[in-house]
């Protein structure tokens, strides 16, 4: 039915307790919650790219964007993903910039790398 | 499906939880997973949908995510306990793992508890079942201290402490203030308490204060204070040590209880205890122990006591006449008067009068109410019998003014009798005895006077005392009994009615009526007697109808006051209709003069009977001084010519020549003669002779207990065997031969 996913990518025991959520797949719950991840992530990446455009760039919408998907990334596996939001929330709340746009781009790549996971999981 | 290995105790079989949450990824995921733990979740994606939810459909538990744009959660939490209704709603904060600020923050805005993200579904659950079961033990530890103070303020009940070494150390609980009468903001410190009490009781209680701390003992006390409106209350403290941990005394904590109305109860009981609730003066028991407290004080000091009983005459007649109310109110006057007769105390006294001084005996004068109309003056030190007989003086003229009772004005008299101690008897038994032997010995000699006490009173006192109180209880046992004498046709030479007679049948001895009649007449006894004697009557009647078809009357002898009862005949009515026998089976008997003391109230009642079948006879007739005028106009039927004339017939010329005049005078007015006291044969032929055939005597027969005189008919009677049968057979040719 799927291709393998990329071990790294989205954590195996994660997915595991989504399918146990719903173990007949009756509730559609996986594409649920993908559809409804894809729909934030279509909303919360042009919020993003506007907070970076500025100058200096919105630091409010950058910390909920990263806490947003910190905990919706993590809930779906995607920890490298998760761990990087949390990274950069803790940046943006420390003050820290150096290196944030860095870390931005990052977290666009692996935001990219999930949803082709997760594509492949369906 | 229910959650595994999650006991459900007491929750509700699915508690609501309302989840907040702006990512969508979360709330569905979060959603999914309690709903498969069992709880019904309405999902919120933002602060104010959340709020806007609760109005419509209050959760069990809130969920909420902190970081959330626009309203975050602790804003959310902090509007949610705003909310009146949900100031105790369980909201569980959801926080990063590494977000310590937010944990205060969630706290401070009124979250009950936070949980750190985790898609560890179980543990989530765990939190939310924990926060639900410890809020329900919450709700009902608030309603169960509703509960508490709502019962404190029921029982006038509060709590207090008072803790040892530390600064305003002493605490009231708002139930504890109101019992002191204060609200619940009010500051109510031990010296505020101290000024409400007077200050005698102060010095009193904070003696006893100190003594309980310096022990450690338990404080409990009565405590009687003034509240700041001025109401008197008592309050009721109880307070025990609490004790540190390592043993020391850390301080006191108790109760307290308005006890007012108990206290007021309690002393109520006690006046009634020793008070008579009618009159107010001391009662039997309260005069009891006063006497008795005198005795032993006149032993002491060697000095002699008076004890004066007080009964009022004919008290009886105004309880008949007037009624019980009428009765009542002139108790209560009497008690006036005759507490002004002595130096009366009302002090109630149960303690010893150790400590009052030597002449403390002085205080247990007073005159109380033994019951009835009963009254008891004690002196408790007299010189002598004069001493005691000036009180006595002194009552008698108290009574001498009209009492107002009843709308009319009733003229009372007593009879006092006097005991003295040690003379006339050496307890109190002994000296109430002998008043009342003195008393009845006032009673026998015409009322309205005094008496001391003297030996030579008890014989006969006493005799006439026990047979009152037996003849009281003679009813009901079954000791009054009917005997008939029967009343003979001599022409006929048959029975044509009987008389009843009482007979008191007082264990072996059968006491003739002269020896108790007269006194049931005094004491009012001979009411329920006649009554009970008409019912027999009646019995009687229906039971010889029976055996050998009697269809006279039985007669039956009323004194003149049952006449004047309105329902005499009323009462008849029932007796008769009770056994199934016409009215005339029972006939009145009235004596003469009875008749004619009372006429006025009589001749209401005779018309009435009369009206009815019963006949009435005059009794005794030719002893009284009958108007003749008055008789024929009376509705009788029959006159009994007086045992004495009899006695005398064929004697002395005046007795025939009187017995001659009453038969004219019967014929004349239509009425029927008897004979009473026919003893012998000759008196029975002069009798005859004269025109009276209907007799009554030894001669026939004795009275006799009913089942004796069937025999006396059976054997006597009917056989013709009875030398006056003969004789009134042989003398019946001699009238005959006359005409």
């Amino acid at each position: 039915m799927t291709a393998p996913t990329p071990a790294a990518l989205l954590d195996p025991e994660a997915i595991r307790r989504l399918r146990e959520l719903d173990p007949s797949g009756g509730n559609k719950l996986l594409e649920r919650v993908v559809a409804a991840f894809s729909s934030s992530l279509d909303r919360l990446l042009p919020d993003l790219a506007r907070a970076r455009e500025t100058d200096p760039p919105d630091f409010a919408v950058i910390r909920h964007v990263s806490h947003t998907l910190k905990s919706s990334s993590a809930s779906l596996g995607a920890t490298t993903l998760s761990a990087r939001c949390a990274d950069i929330e803790a940046m943006v709340r420390e003050g820290r910039t150096q290196g944030l746009a860095g870390q931005l781009d990052a977290m666009l790549q692996d935001i990219q790398q999930v949803r082709t996971a997760l594509a492949a999981l369906l | 499906m229910l959650p595994t290995g999650q006991a459900l105790d007491d929750l509700p079989p699915r508690p609501r939880v309302l989840l907040v949450d702006d990512d969508e990824v979360n709330l569905l995921l979060t959603a999914a997973a309690l709903r498969e733990r069992g709880f019904e979740v309405t999902e919120a994606p933002s602060g104010s949908e959340a709020l806007a939810q609760l109005s419509t459909r209050a959760p069990d538990v809130v969920v909420l995510d902190a970081l959330m744009p626009e309203l975050d959660g602790f804003e959310t939490c902090a509007l949610l306990r705003a909310t009146p209704g949900f100031e105790s709603l369980p909201v569980l904060m959801l926080t990063g793992l590494d977000d310590e600020a937010s944990i205060n923050r969630a706290y401070q805005a009124g979250a009950t508890d936070f949980f750190v993200k985790s898609s560890q579904w179980s543990l989530l659950d765990g939190r939310l079942r924990y926060l639900l079961r410890s809020s329900r033990t919450r709700l009902e530890l608030e309603r169960s201290k509703a509960k508490l103070a709502r019962a404190q303020d029921l029982a006038r009940m509060g709590s207090f402490e008072w803790r040892r070494d530390v600064a305003a150390s002493f605490a009231i609980s708002a139930e504890g203030l109101r019992v002191f009468g204060r609200g619940p903001q009010d500051k109510l410190d031990f010296i505020g308490v101290m000024r409400m009490v007077p200050a005698d009781d102060r010095h009193v209680f904070l003696r006893l204060l100190r003594d309980v701390v310096a022990h450690t003992s338990v404080l409990i006390t009565d405590l009687p204070l003034t509240l700041p409106d001025g109401r008197q209350r008592v309050v009721h403290i109880e307070a025990e040590p609490e004790f540190s941990e390592q043993g020391a005394v850390s301080g006191y904590t108790g109760i307290l209880q308005d006890v007012t109305d108990r206290r007021q109860a309690e002393d109520r009981i006690r006046q009634l205890a020793h008070f008579d609730a009618l009159t107010g003066l001391p009662n039997r028991r309260q005069l009891i122990w006063r006497v008795e407290r005198a005795i032993e004080s006149a032993r002491r000091g060697g000095h002699e006591v008076g004890l004066l009983l007080i009964d009022l005459d004919r008290f009886k007649v105004i309880n008949d006449t007037l009624g019980h109310a009428a009765g009542d109110e002139l108790l209560v006057e009497v008690g006036k008067r005759l507490r002004s007769c002595v130096r009366h105390s009302d002090q109630i006294m149960e303690g010893v009068l150790e400590g009052l001084g030597n002449r403390s005996h002085r205080g247990l004068e007073a005159v109380g109410r033994l019951g009835g109309d009963e009254f008891v003056a004690l002196l408790p030190e007299v010189a002598d019998e004069r001493d005691a007989e000036r009180v006595a003086q002194r009552v008698l003229d108290a009574m001498r003014e009209p009492i107002f009772v009843g709308g009319q004005e009733c003229f009372v008299t007593a009879s006092v009798g006097i005991a003295i101690y040690p003379r006339d008897g050496q307890s109190m038994a002994d000296l109430l005895r002998n008043s009342d032997v003195a008393m009845y010995a006032v009673k026998s000699q015409g009322r309205n006077a005094s008496a001391v006490y003297s030996p030579q009173l008890a014989g006969h006192g006493k005799q006439k005392l026990e047979l009152e109180s037996a003849l009281h209880k003679a009813l009901e046992r079954n000791e009054i009994v009917l005997h008939y004498q029967p009343k003979i046709d001599v022409r006929a030479a048959r029975m044509v009615g009987a008389e009843a007679l009482m007979r008191w049948q007082r264990g072996n001895v059968l006491v003739p009526p002269a020896d108790f009649i007269p006194l049931a007449e005094e004491t009012g006894l001979i009411v329920p007697l006649s009554e009970w004697a008409l019912k027999e009557a009646a019995r009687q009647a229906k039971l010889w109808s029976l055996q050998f078809g009697f269809s006279d009357s039985i007669a039956v002898n009323l004194p003149s006051r049952l006449f004047e009862r309105t329902d005499l005949v009323e009462h008849i009515h029932q007796c008769v209709s009770a056994y199934g026998v016409p009215h005339r089976s029972i006939q009145l008997e009235i004596t003469e003069n009875n008749l004619m003391k009372d006429l006025q109230n009589v001749i209401p009642s005779l018309h009435r009977l009369n009206e009815v079948g019963v006949e009435i006879s005059i009794d005794d007739f030719g002893t009284g001084y009958s108007s003749l005028a008055y008789l024929t106009t009376l509705p009788i039927s029959e006159v009994k010519v007086d045992r004495t004339f009899v006695r005398d017939l064929g004697i002395t010329p005046q007795s025939s020549a009187v017995v001659t005049a009453i038969i004219a005078l019967a014929r004349a007015l239509g009425l029927r003669v008897i004979a009473e006291g026919v003893e012998t044969l000759r008196q029975m032929e002069v009798l005859h002779r004269l025109g009276c055939s209907l007799m009554q005597g030894f001669l026939f027969s004795k009275a006799l207990p009913a089942d004796e005189l069937e025999r006396w008919i059976a054997q006597t009677v009917l056989p013709r065997k009875a030398p006056w049968i003969t004789q009134a057979d042989g003398s019946q040719d001699v009238v005959r031969g006359q005409r």
